[in-house]
């Protein structure tokens, strides 16, 4: 425990973590922004792409777009173990605790403490949002099982996700060049191989694949969406993801030679 | 019975035991069968070129670096069993080890959290190291010369009875080395601590260091005390300094002395100190100076990691 606050302590006392959160904030805002202004918008054939205001399928959704901040998420994390190598810390860290499992189990599980707390942030922003929207459009606010599960899901990926960038970081140490790495997988990697209808079979099993399975509400912004898991294997195949990066975060943090 | 047996180990175990240490980087052998051991209450300077292995011994030894063979231990265990280590052992790697948006003070702040320290322990270390004014100042803004304090101060945190400094002289300015001379010497002569200190600049440990460990390309050329080192280099030479030099010469000879006289100054090996001032009353000579001539250490140093002429 006391490593895993020395780990979050290391967060807490550089600046890196509000600019992320401030920026991850903006960037929900625009989803956000885009379904309460587009809420009730139909297709030509009268099917709806994005549900009224004062439906629950609204609130389904809109509890979901905090996973627009996974990008910032991975980065936090991607920085948590590339700036112990860019500025040579990881030589005190490890001369503090020399035994190395337990400063990457650290390490791990500040990640996913620090994925958590944008998570909690994204979806305090979402919520003041969906109560203003609701209220202004003669709605009330609702708790169905669909909402519990997407803003639940909210937290989970925005956790793994901060996970996903320690583990990239420990596996190319250069901040640069891991923090290149993160970006382009999230944004142009992962969404071409779901956009390209082709390329589909395989982007099920994509992190962004999974994502979206696991805060799927049935809303479809008129693009075919059959192709993804069903949310609980889309839930365990982020999990895999989780376990895969802690693996090579382990495999390359223990046994580096700390020149 | 139990503990009888420890007090034998503490009492025979060294600080620090390096044993038949190699490691190597690919192709190039970084150390290659080094040992030597450092005692508490003394200070060693491990001494040679840049790139001759010291560092990778350093961190061979607090465990930063796996060895190929051989091994480093710090009270008799190695490095990445220790329990506590920054009770045990403080370490000073290099100048560059801080976050620099990071405050002095939250950087041993963390520090403490991890090692479980009481947070008391980081303004004390700061106080001691003479940072306690900008202890609330990103590193950003800190000397090479602050920066090797805050090191020294993360090694403090815990007290520990080991220190290993890695040229921690680098980037100070003369007032900065004269303080950290002052400082190890209190560390080992008062405290009991032992020190283990490398730098490639002989002068600059030359008047602090008992003991000496030199390498060079890896390999372990020479380790003894200071004293050893020198008088390697010849046997002592003793500067005599009289009015009568043409008369004190032929005494001096008696005694089996060998004298030469250069501008006026008689050098004299083979008879000590006292043996001349002997010589001298009975010829009832009066000496107006006489010095131990110290063997050029620099010169000697040069010579044992192939960094001389040629």
């Amino acid at each position: 425990m006391a490593l895993i606050r020395a780990e979050l302590l290391k967060v807490a006392t550089t600046r890196l973590w509000w600019v992320m959160l401030l920026v991850m904030l903006a960037y929900v805002a625009i989803p956000l922004g885009f379904a309460v202004f587009s809420a009730g918008t139909t297709g030509a054939n009268g099917q709806v792409i994005i549900p009224a205001r004062d439906t629950a399928a609204f609130q389904e959704l809109v509890w979901g777009m905090g996973t627009g901040g996974s990008l910032f998420a991975a980065v936090l994390g991607v920085v948590m173990m590339t700036g112990e190598y860019r500025y040579q810390t990881i030589t005190t860290t490890l001369l503090v605790t020399p035994k190395r499992v337990r400063v990457v189990a650290a390490k791990l599980a500040a990640s996913l403490v620090v994925g958590v707390l944008l998570g909690l942030a994204a979806l305090l922003l979402t919520g003041v949002t969906l109560l203003v929207t609701v209220l202004a459009a003669g709605g009330e606010p609702v708790l169905t099982g669909t909402v519990a599960r997407v803003a639940a899901s909210v937290l989970v990926v925005l956790a793994l996700y901060a996970l996903f960038g320690l583990g990239l970081g420990a596996l190319i140490k250069n901040q640069i060049g891991a923090l290149l790495a993160v970006i382009i997988w999230i944004y142009i990697v992962d969404s071409v191989i779901n956009l390209v209808p082709v390329l589909q079979p395989l982007a099920r099993w994509t992190p962004g694949g999974a994502t979206s399975a696991l805060t799927s509400t049935g809303v479809t912004f008129g693009i075919d969406m059959s192709y993804l898991l069903p949310p609980w294997a889309g839930g365990l195949v982020l999990l895999g993801y989780g376990l895969l990066f802690s693996a090579l975060a382990s495999a390359t943090t223990l046994r580096r030679d700390i020149t | 019975m139990i503990w009888v047996s420890l007090w034998i180990i503490g009492s025979t175990m060294s600080a620090i035991e390096i044993r038949e240490l190699s490691k190597s980087f690919g192709p190039v052998r970084a150390v290659d069968g080094v040992s030597f051991t450092v005692e508490a209450g003394t200070i060693t300077g491990y001494l040679g070129p840049n790139g001759a292995g010291k560092t990778t011994t350093l961190r061979s030894l607090l465990g930063l670096v796996t060895a190929d063979s051989g091994s480093a231990l710090v009270n008799g265990r190695r490095y990445v069993e220790l329990d506590h280590p920054l009770t045990e052992v403080g370490a000073v790697l290099e100048a560059t080890n801080f976050h620099p948006g990071r405050t002095a003070y939250d950087h041993l702040r963390v520090l403490c959290t991890a090692a479980r320290l009481p947070l008391t322990r980081a303004r004390d270390a700061l106080e001691r190291v003479g940072l306690a004014e900008v202890a609330g100042k990103r590193v950003l803004g800190f000397s090479m010369g602050m920066r090797q304090r805050l090191a020294l101060a993360t090694a403090l945190i815990g007290d520990p009875k080991v220190y290993i400094l890695d040229e921690p002289a680098n980037g100070l300015d003369p007032a900065g080395i004269q303080w950290l001379r002052g400082f190890m010497r209190f560390l080992a002569h008062e405290q009991g601590a032992a020190v283990l200190v490398s730098s490639h600049v002989l002068a600059e440990v030359e008047q602090t260091v008992d003991n000496v460990v030199i390498i060079a390309k890896g390999r372990l050329v020479r380790q003894g005390t200071l004293a050893e080192l020198v008088s390697n280099g010849g046997a002592p030479v003793i500067r005599v300094r009289t009015a009568k030099p043409d008369e004190l010469r032929p005494a001096l000879e008696r005694q089996g002395a060998e004298v030469e006289l250069a501008d006026g100054v008689l050098r004299v090996r083979n008879l000590g100190v006292e043996a001349i001032g002997a010589v001298a009353l009975e010829e009832r000579v009066v000496l107006t100076e006489m010095t131990e001539e110290r063997g050029d250490l620099q010169q000697v140093f040069l010579q044992l990691t192939g960094e001389g002429q040629g």
